[in-house]
């Protein structure tokens, strides 16, 4: 197996609801290497989105160990978080969450600002973004000039713009039609040809068929984690 | 970050809520109107007044029938004083003992200067003068010479002219010997004030001097007969006891009984700064304290206008965030968004409290103080921008703050 990227080990993370202490995730274990494509799978209620957001250092566990690259996500301060989400991690949500005043390009450009790239760098590696995208043609449109589908590739270009080590995509075809979905799910296949470390959350089974590795998790622990062979 | 998308930002916010914004911004500009009218208009006074004094000068005492600055001074009471006629002001200028130096003059605003068929602005200040006038008042002549005790005893028609008139009339030839025509009368030109420049484009070099016979003949009505004395002392220690002769002596000849207040204004140099710079003094206070009021109020308006903007952006503030966002970027961009819309409210008030000072210097101009001269208040600007980039800060930082420390993770479900 190729170098871990992600090293989880008896990852807890409870909430306190009033009195009431609500595991989202119970002793989760898990290791994810270099340039592996999985998918992160369970119903509502199974601790995924919890489990994303802690993978995409947004959040914090509450017990456990999460060596990112080696280094301990649980001992880092904001700043470093941002660091790492800002460096190490691409995301792409359902909802696009692009900039509304912002074009295409400004938006791919957006981590790169707070990167501290120069304006230069920045517009050239932002239109190498959007072109791997197949959106050289509409870097100066701004998102309601877009369809949907271009809007997701937009953000897969804002995600893969600073060359992170995962690209975390969490229900990436939610808001697309199903040609559309297809469409995004054969970009990420792509991502994951050229090298990149894709991890999806879904909870659609089709979705998940696209990932050559398959986390299934249930009332926040990890239910089965087997190699997907239809792929 | 960058700044220039954070303005732009800040506009967005702006025009999307107009009303709310609009208030906002007004308030901020209120203040700042408030402050910079009051300041510049002020100043302005202040300028006028300083000018006058000059002329008198540190050891002297100006006599007249009414102040010649004055604010909230009952006006009635100022009319119903009798005139301080050319004869009393002889005799007063007989019986002071304590010095020499005395000079009656009157001024009448608004003369027309000709020579042939040159003539000068409509502008000009005719001032009746006696012998020691140049003398008292320190006017200094650059060619020709000063009038006469016999010129003014004998109401000889001759002028000196300032440097303004020697240019309209006399621009290539030398001014000394030549005729000049002041409503019908001829004067011949003695004399040439030494330029004196303008206080900031008030020229003090568009006056003609006459003998105070010659002037109280043709150029007074009976409104405007009253004259002025001017006394210099013979040192700085010796002006209070000329003032209290003067104004004994004064008092005796215009039958003022004991009980009675002085009906004449009898003024130092220093009294009329003190005076002066009192009332000013209070007015600022007010103008300033209104001002920063209102400049306190407009900072509560930013800081809701703020959080109202914070609310709505929560989701963008989770997306930037997510992208490596760290806090103080957040606090940076909300800041200089909170400053941006300050300074455009300061901006707005600027430009109106210039405009209405302008407007009233001019005003006040045309009317009764021709000395006033507008002074453009650079200090207050500065310090207008200052206080608006601090109230940006002061009032932004809270709403920053909670941008900055939202949780990403919630921000970005929030719809």
């Amino acid at each position: 197996m190729s170098k871990a990227i992600i090293d989880i080990e008896h990852l807890v993370k409870r909430y306190e609801m009033g009195d009431e202490e609500v595991y989202a995730l119970r002793d989760v274990s898990l290791t994810i290497g270099d340039n592996e494509y999985v998918a992160i799978m369970g119903p509502s209620g199974s601790g995924k989105s919890t489990l994303m957001n802690i993978l995409g250092c947004l959040d914090t566990p509450t017990s456990g160990k999460y060596l990112f690259n080696g280094a301990n996500v649980a001992e880092m301060d904001d700043d470093d978080l941002a660091s790492i989400r800002n460096r190490e991690i691409g995301f792409v949500f359902q909802t696009f969450n692009l900039l509304p005043r912002a074009t295409s390009l400004k938006n791919v450009e957006l981590p790169l600002v707070y990167a501290g790239v120069s304006a230069e760098e920045r517009t050239r590696r932002a239109s190498e973004a959007l072109a791997r995208v197949q959106l050289a043609d509409r870097m100066s449109h701004k998102p309601n000039e877009l369809s949907g589908g271009q809007r997701q590739r937009v953000a897969i270009a804002r995600a893969i713009v600073t060359a992170p080590c995962i690209i975390l995509a969490d229900e990436p075809t939610g808001n697309l039609d199903t040609k559309t979905g297809q469409d995004i799910m054969s970009l990420f296949s792509d991502l994951w040809k050229a090298g990149n470390t894709v991890i999806l959350v879904t909870h659609e089974e089709d979705v998940a068929q696209h990932a050559r590795r398959i986390i299934r998790l249930r009332d926040g622990k990890i239910e089965s984690d087997t190699q997907n062979h239809h792929a | 970050m960058n700044v220039f998308e954070s303005i732009l930002l800040a506009l967005d916010a702006v025009r999307s809520q107009k009303l709310r914004s609009g208030l906002t911004l007004l308030s901020i500009g209120i203040g700042v109107f408030g402050i910079i009218s009051a300041t510049s208009i002020m100043g302005a006074f202040q300028l006028a007044v300083n000018g006058q004094l000059a002329d008198l000068g540190e050891n002297s005492l100006l006599i007249q029938r009414t102040p010649s600055i004055n604010f909230g001074t009952n006006w009635a009471k100022m009319r119903r004083r009798k005139n301080i006629t050319y004869q009393q002001a002889k005799e007063f200028r007989d019986r002071v003992s304590t010095t020499s130096l005395i000079a009656i003059s009157n001024t009448a605003p608004g003369y027309i200067i000709k020579a042939g068929q040159e003539s000068s602005n409509p502008d000009v200040s005719l001032i009746g003068i006696d012998d020691l006038y140049t003398v008292v008042n320190a006017v200094s002549i650059s060619s020709g010479r000063s009038i006469t005790e016999a010129e003014v005893n004998t109401s000889r028609p001759v002028a000196i002219i300032g440097q303004d008139i020697v240019t309209a009339l006399f621009p290539n030839i030398d001014p000394i010997g030549q005729l000049i025509t002041i409503k019908s009368q001829k004067f011949v030109v003695i004399g040439v004030l030494q330029p004196k420049g303008g206080v900031l484009g008030q020229s003090q070099d568009n006056r003609v001097l006459i003998p105070i016979t010659v002037f109280n003949k043709y150029y007074t009505w009976e409104w405007d007969a009253s004259v002025d004395i001017a006394v210099k002392a013979l040192n700085k220690q010796m002006l209070p006891v000329t003032l209290d002769e003067s104004t004994g002596i004064m008092r005796s000849l215009r039958s003022v009984k004991p009980w009675q207040e002085n009906n004449f204004e009898i003024d130092t140099n220093d009294a009329l700064t003190g005076q002066f710079s009192g009332f000013t003094t209070a007015l600022l206070v007010v103008a300033w304290i209104s001002g920063l009021g209102a400049l306190v109020a407009a900072g509560i308006g930013i800081m809701n206008m703020m959080l109202v903007s914070v609310k709505e952006r929560t989701r963008e503030i989770g997306v930037r965030k997510a992208l490596g966002a760290r806090k103080r970027w957040i606090v940076r961009q909300f800041l200089i968004e909170s400053i941006a819309l300050c300074q455009l409210g300061g901006l707005t008030g600027m430009i109106g409290g210039i405009a209405i000072s302008w407007g009233i210097t001019m005003l006040l101009r045309s009317f009764n103080m021709p000395t006033i001269t507008y002074v453009f208040p650079t200090g207050t600007v500065v310090f207008s921008v200052v206080i608006c980039t601090l109230i940006g800060i002061g009032f932004g930082l809270y709403p920053a703050w909670r941008a900055a420390n939202l949780d990403p993770i919630e921000a970005l479900r929030y719809e």
